[in-house]
């Protein structure tokens, strides 16, 4: 029996140091951008930074995208002066979780999910991880916690599905314009 | 790109995902209130004797006859506190409000127990004054 192909079709292979660098502004411009929404929940965001971190692993793969969520979440944190502290361990978590989550989904199952799925796995994650660091953290109380996390959930999934969209549309048009660019090359 | 568009681009896994997640997070919002037991009883007893049971979800004050006075115990916005008392800390009435737990008032043997803690007998049984 033939061996499935099991390896993913990155756009670009290798990004280099300039392109990741490009990648973290982006992803950390938009993680300050999103702190300026109000939120009901403090550890409640829209995730825009997710997007970036989305494109950089559909387009050049996990480590990369590691990468970029590693610079964007410590950055961030420096630049909010919540360095060490427990929001710093929650959005790390969170985030290093959800790419991992993306990253496993996206190679292990390649044409299960689109853009929009990875998207929602990417959210769901974020936000469970999130919950359980809060229990442990924080919180402590189990009722709390149940209570609060199917309202999170949902709230997760419906910003995870609009990232998705995004992404999918990003994603279409950098295709789009590479094929524009390769034909005045040739 | 427009709703249609957006849609073809989806796999079926993609819709299943978001619909399972959606309608399960929903459900849980609903529901998960009579899931978890309800601990909203208030409980006040005097001397080891239960004289009150109450409800968190009523709005009142309790007048509640101690040992050497009348402890008032307000009910409000599901939560207690005690509002005044005879006894010479008043380590009660700074307690403030309590959502979940226990104000006792020693000097007078008042205690009162909000939500259930699960374990009853760890209530101050060996009282100092």
């Amino acid at each position: 029996m033939a061996k499935p192909e099991r390896k993913v079709q990155h756009l670009m292979q290798s990004p280099n140091k300039y392109q990741i660098a490009l990648l973290s502004a982006y992803a950390l411009a938009l993680h300050g951008f999103e702190s300026l929404f109000p939120s009901p929940v403090p550890w409640l965001r829209l995730g825009l930074a997710n997007i970036v971190t989305l494109i950089t692993l559909l387009l050049y793969g996990l480590r990369a995208a590691v990468t970029v969520t590693l610079i964007r979440v410590i950055l961030a944190s420096l630049l909010n002066g919540t360095f060490p502290g427990p929001a710093f361990l929650l959005s790390f978590g969170g985030s290093i979780t959800s790419t991992l989550a993306m990253g496993f989904f996206a190679s292990a199952t390649p044409r299960l999910f689109s853009a929009t799925g990875l998207s929602i796995v990417g959210a769901f994650f974020h936000n469970g991880t999130q919950l359980i660091l809060a229990y442990f953290l924080f919180i402590q109380q189990i009722e709390a916690v149940l209570l609060i996390s199917p309202f999170i959930i949902f709230l997760g999934t419906l910003t995870g599905t609009i990232n998705g969209i995004v992404c999918e549309i990003i994603i279409k048009n950098l295709k789009k314009s590479w094929k524009k660019i390769q034909n005045v090359d040739t | 790109m427009n709703f249609r568009e957006i849609l073809k681009v989806t796999t079926f896994a993609d819709r299943i995902l978001f619909s399972v997640l959606t309608l399960l997070s929903l459900l849980c919002l609903i529901f998960i209130r009579s899931l978890i037991p309800a601990s909203d009883s208030v409980e006040i007893a005097v001397d080891g004797k239960l004289e009150y049971v109450l409800s968190l979800t009523e709005e009142k004050t309790v007048a509640v006859q101690g040992l050497h006075g009348t402890t008032f115990v307000e009910i409000r916005d599901h939560r207690v506190r005690v509002t005044e008392s005879p006894c010479q800390n008043k380590l009660c009435i700074q307690q403030g409000w309590v959502v979940h737990g226990i104000i006792a008032c020693l000097p007078n043997k008042v205690v009162i127990t909000i939500g259930k803690t699960g374990e009853k007998g760890s209530a101050p049984d060996a009282v100092t004054e």
